[in-house]
This record gives structure tokens, C-alpha cells and sequence, in this order.
């Protein structure tokens, strides 16, 4: 199957938020390139090191960054993530959405390098 | 309007920054952002007009720190901004004093706005009704400072009362000590230019050659020894009140010059060819008769219908009737307050005294007339024996030591920036004045 070459985020909500004003969205990308990494990568050792506290308090904390940056079909999947993370439920269902989190970031990570490279 | 100052505090960098970018969009909002609740504690003292929190913070949880925010400052609103989507916590935030409860993933940017409108249109009101009380306020502040109740000066708070409403220019005249300079300052002090400078010129005290420089400022070099630029009076009022005391004494070359700038409103510095725009009201005072001087020619006339404005003639002190008894006491009362002593009383035999003598040096030579009374007496009253008509100018120097208003206000600003630690905003907001006020001050060395 041909990759799409349609992005997985939308910026639409965010231009809502900072307005359509390039530089703000510009340092809004970067920040986001910034710190989801680090949430994403506390998610992982948590889930692995089967710490759920933790691994609720990122996935919450991602929630409305990803929401913001419209990451396709996380809508749901970061609920369920910090859900079951309370519930401290690390089964193999968990980590299929991580997973699923995981593949699905890569990608946004790479496309928004591409669209907003770093000077 | 002033900046509107809003506060986020939220540890969650990405979202802290789209917040302050989106609430920056409106060029009115000053948007600070805090990513714990200790520093957002710490900056209060900036008044912020909203403070956005997050539920979750690092170093103390959202409750907490709004609760603090409300032991010092209840009239901040405290929206609570909380990834939690739980109902107790948001009732319990409700409860304590939130003013609203956001979930993040609700539609924050919208009811965000919506709050910030609500809360400017509060602002807004309670702005003008700040202001309406002040206006009461004010009517009746002068009345406590200018003492008096014959039906004579009661017309010269009609006046006063009509000057404070405008701009316009007075003249005030009257004998020496009537109180002249007095009135001027209470204008001042009532108007809508109250915050901004009052700055005094005793035309009769500054040598001819050096009072242009002194009014109107010089540049550097303009003239031997001027040696830096220097900004004059006239600048130095700039959105105030310039009193121009003894204008009588002015001469016509530098009347000429006034004419000129108060038509313009504008002064170019001695030496200098830079226009610069000035706004400040005028009043003026004189012992003289102004239209005799400009009958024999000591005073232009075109400058004297400019200067006239609204004419206030202080009576004597003499025609006052009983004021001379209500000041005698006003007095005495102010003295003994001062000087830490019992309460002195005014016989009547005194009393009668006073009202016979005719006062060629009026309020201020009655002020010193009962001081030196108070330091004379025994007992805890004064009676005629202590009252002294003839050594009144030796104890007039001795005693009086005048404190004009603006002393006092340096007084009360000194006080409260040391009580508050010279922390110049907290004590422009306590004193409700301007910080460049004090910064002024503090420049100036006044402070
Ligand atoms: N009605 C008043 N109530 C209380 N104090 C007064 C009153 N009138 C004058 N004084 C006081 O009397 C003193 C003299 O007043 P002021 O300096 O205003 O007089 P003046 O008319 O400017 O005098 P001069 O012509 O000598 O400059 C001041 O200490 C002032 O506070
Ligand atoms: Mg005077």
C-alpha cells in the first residue's frame, strides 16, 4: 500500500489558539517537538517498568497537547491510555495502545521536522 | 484601559505557552506565566486582574495555592484550568472561591474568552464606581483643609468647587497670608490632575535673568553656565499644575514670553529650537492689584485677560467674622497634636482679643499669633496675657515652620516605602499615585 501524503495532525485548533500568526506556531511546533518526546518516552519505561501512577500522570499530561495538535486517532486512544493507567490495568491491551501511540507520533515527529525544519 | 494582567500558572510548558500566546492576541492583555504556584505567590504584588491555574502543580496542589491567592487579594478571580474531569474537585474549587472550573479538553479557548469578558466588564464597573466615590470624595476633601465658615470664604468654596470641575485658569489675589497659595494647592489636589505634578514658581523669588531658564528650561551651552540641559518648571508640571506665585512681579520682556507660550502651548528651552508641547493649567497668584498694574503699565494687558480666568479674591482674615475664633482653635488643636500636648482651651476674654485685632498678616499671622500662646501658657488654657500681637512676626519665624502639601505627601511616601521595604509599586498602589510619581521623587532626591 502507497504511504498517504496526508499529514497525521492538524494545526487547525492551535491556529484557533495562537491566532494565524507563523511565528507563534513556528515556537508552539518547536516546543511540541520539544517536550512530547519525553512524555511519550515516560510512558514507555512506566508502562515497562509497571509504574501506572506515572505512566497515568504523562499520559494526562499529553492529553491536551495532543488534542491541540488534532494527532490523528489519539482522540479516544490517550483517554483510554490514562484510563486504565489509573486503574493501574498494564495488560497487553495497554500495551497495544502504546504501542499504537507510539507508531502514530513517530510519524507526526517526522512530518512536522519536515514542515517546520529547524534554521 | 490599562493592560489587563493575567496570570497562568501551569507547569505543562506546551500548554502554559499556548495560553499565553493565545490570550496575548488581544494587544490589551499582559500575560505573565508561572510554572509553579510558589512564584505565581511571589508576583501578587503585581495585581494581576485574572489568574489562570493549573489544578497540578509541582510544588503545591491549585487548591492551595488559590486559597492563599484568596487570603491576600479576594477580589482576584482564580479560574481553575485542570486536566481533572472529576465533579467533587470542580464543586470543591466552586465552593472555595473559583471562578470558574475549565476541563482542558472542553472548549477552553472560548469559555476563556468568555470569562475574560465578564471579568473586564467588572473591572469596568467597579472602575467607575471607584471613581464616582471619589468625585464625592473630593468635593468635601478641601473643606478639610481650608478652614473656615463665614459666608465669605463659603463663597470661596463655590468657586474653588467650580475650578476643580475645569481647566480653566484662576487668578487668586488677597492680602498677604490669606491662604492664597493654600487655595491653589487644594485646586490642585481636587482636580483631575491631582496625581500629576503640582509644581510652585515664586516669580518674585528668582532673579530676572535666570527665570526664563527656570520656567521654560535650557539646552546645554545656552548660556554661560549652563552647563548640562535642564528641564524647566513648565515641563516639569507636564499634566499637572503650575502655580505662578507674585506674577505681578514678572517683567514685561518675560511676560511677553509667557503670553506667547501659554497661546501656543508650547515652549521651546532657552538656547533650543525644539518645539515642545506642554499641558499644563495655570493658576496664578498676586498681593497686588493686577488691573492697577496694568493701568500704569507694569502689566501687559493681552497676558493679564489670559491669566485672569476664573478671579478668586481671598478676603482678610479681618472680614471673616468668626472664623478668627474657629482658626484660633483649629490651631491650637493642630499644635498641641503635634507637639504631643493636653488639649489647650481659648477664653473667652482671648477670644475677644483676637476678634478685635485687625490682622494686617491674616491666617498666617494668626497661626503664629496662637502658637507662640500655646508655648507661652501654663495652664491648659490660653488666655488674653498670652495673646501677643506685637512679638507675632519674632514668633513667626521661630514657630512656623510651613509644610506645604507637597511635603506631606513626601512625608507619607517615605513613611510607607520604608514600611513597605521601598517596594515602589505596593506603595503606588496603597497611596493610589502614579509610580513614576515617586520615581520622580526619588530622582529628584524629594524622597
Ligand atoms: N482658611 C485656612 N485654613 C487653614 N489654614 C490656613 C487658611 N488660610 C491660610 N492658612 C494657613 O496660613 C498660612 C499662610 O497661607 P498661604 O501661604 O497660602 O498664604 P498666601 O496668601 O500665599 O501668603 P503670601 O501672600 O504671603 O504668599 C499657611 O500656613 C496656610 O496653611
Ligand atoms: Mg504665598
Amino acid at each position: 500500500m502507497p504511504e498517504s501524503n496526508k499529514n497525521h495532525y492538524c494545526l487547525d485548533k492551535l491556529i484557533e489558539f495562537v491566532g494565524n500568526d507563523p511565528e507563534a506556531i513556528k515556537s508552539m511546533v518547536n516546543l511540541f517537538l520539544n517536550t512530547t518526546p519525553d512524555l511519550l518516552q515516560t510512558i514507555n519505561t512506566s508502562f515497562h517498568d509497571g509504574i501506572a501512577e506515572n505512566l497515568a500522570k504523562a499520559a494526562h499530561t499529553l492529553k491536551p497537547t495532543l488534542d491541540v495538535f488534532g494527532v490523528e486517532n489519539t482522540y479516544d486512544l490517550i483517554r483510554i491510555i490514562e484510563q486504565k493507567a489509573k486503574r493501574s490495568e498494564l495488560d497487553l491491551a495497554l500495551g497495544k495502545h502504546i504501542n499504537q501511540l507510539n507508531t502514530t507520533m513517530e510519524l507526526v515527529f517526522k512530518e512536522l521536522k519536515l514542515a517546520y525544519p529547524i534554521v | 484601559m490599562d493592560a489587563f494582567r493575567i496570570f497562568i500558572v501551569e507547569d505543562d510548558v506546551f500548554y502554559g505557552e499556548m495560553l499565553r500566546h493565545h490570550l496575548t492576541l488581544n494587544p490589551d492583555n499582559e500575560v505573565h506565566l508561572f510554572k509553579t504556584g510558589e512564584e505565581c505567590l511571589k508576583n501578587l504584588y503585581r495585581s494581576p486582574a485574572m489568574i489562570s491555574l493549573d489544578y497540578s502543580l509541582p510544588d503545591m496542589s491549585g487548591l492551595d495555592v488559590m486559597r492563599q491567592i484568596k487570603k491576600e487579594h479576594p477580589e482576584i478571580p482564580v479560574i481553575i484550568v485542570s486536566g481533572q474531569e472529576d465533579i467533587s474537585t470542580a464543586v470543591t474549587l466552586l465552593r472555595e472561591g473559583a471562578y470558574d472550573y475549565f476541563v482542558k479538553d472542553d472548549d477552553v479557548k472560548d469559555r476563556l474568552w468568555n470569562v475574560l469578558k465578564k471579568i473586564r466588564e467588572n473591572i469596568q464597573l467597579r472602575s467607575e464606581i471607584s471613581y464616582l466615590k471619589e468625585e464625592i470624595g473630593r468635593k468635601y476633601e478641601f473643606r478639610n483643609v481650608i478652614k473656615g465658615n463665614s459666608p465669605s470664604i463659603k463663597q470661596i468654596f463655590g468657586l474653588i468647587e467650580k475650578s476643580i470641575k475645569t481647566n480653566i485658569s484662576v487668578s487668586i489675589t488677597g492680602e498677604t497670608g490669606t491662604g492664597k497659595e493654600l487655595v491653589a494647592k487644594a485646586i490642585h489636589y481636587n482636580s483631575k490632575r491631582a496625581k500629576k505634578p503640582f509644581v510652585a514658581i515664586n516669580v518674585s523669588a528668582i532673579p530676572r535673568d535666570l527665570i526664563e531658564s527656570e520656567m521654560f528650561g535650557h539646552e546645554k551651552g545656552a548660556f554661560t553656565g549652563a552647563i548640562t540641559r535642564k528641564i524647566g518648571k513648565f515641563e516639569q508640571a507636564s499634566g499637572g499644575t503650575i502655580f505662578l506665585d507674585e506674577i505681578a512681579e514678572m517683567d514685561l520682556n518675560m511676560q511677553a514670553k509667557l503670553l506667547r507660550v501659554i497661546q501656543e502651548r508650547e515652549l521651546t528651552r532657552v538656547g533650543g529650537n525644539e518645539l515642545i508641547k506642554i499641558d499644563v493649567r495655570l493658576i496664578v497668584a498676586t498681593n497686588r492689584n493686577l488691573a492697577d498694574e496694568v493701568q500704569k503699565g507694569n502689566f501687559r494687558e493681552d497676558l493679564y485677560y489670559r491669566l485672569l480666568g476664573l478671579p478668586i479674591e481671598l478676603p482678610p482674615l479681618r472680614y471673616r467674622g468668626n472664623d478668627i475664633i474657629l482658626l484660633a482653635k483649629y490651631f491650637v488643636d493642630e499644635f498641641c497634636k503635634e507637639n504631643k500636648m493636653k488639649k489647650l482651651s481659648i477664653t473667652e476674654s482671648a477670644q475677644q482679643k483676637l476678634m478685635g485685632y485687625h490682622f494686617p498678616g491674616n491666617v498666617r499671622e494668626l497661626r503664629a499669633i496662637i502658637e507662640l500662646a500655646a508655648v507661652l501658657t501654663d495652664h491648659d488654657q490660653i488666655d488674653e496675657s498670652h495673646i501677643s500681637f506685637n512679638s507675632a512676626d519674632a514668633a513667626g519665624n521661630l514657630l512656623m515652620e510651613e509644610s506645604s502639601l507637597a511635603e506631606y505627601t513626601r512625608k507619607i511616601i517615605r513613611y510607607y516605602l520604608q514600611k513597605y521595604n521601598n517596594n515602589v509599586l505596593l506603595v503606588a498602589k496603597k497611596l493610589e499615585i502614579g509610580k513614576s510619581t515617586i520615581y520622580r521623587m526619588i530622582k529628584e532626591k524629594q524622597i
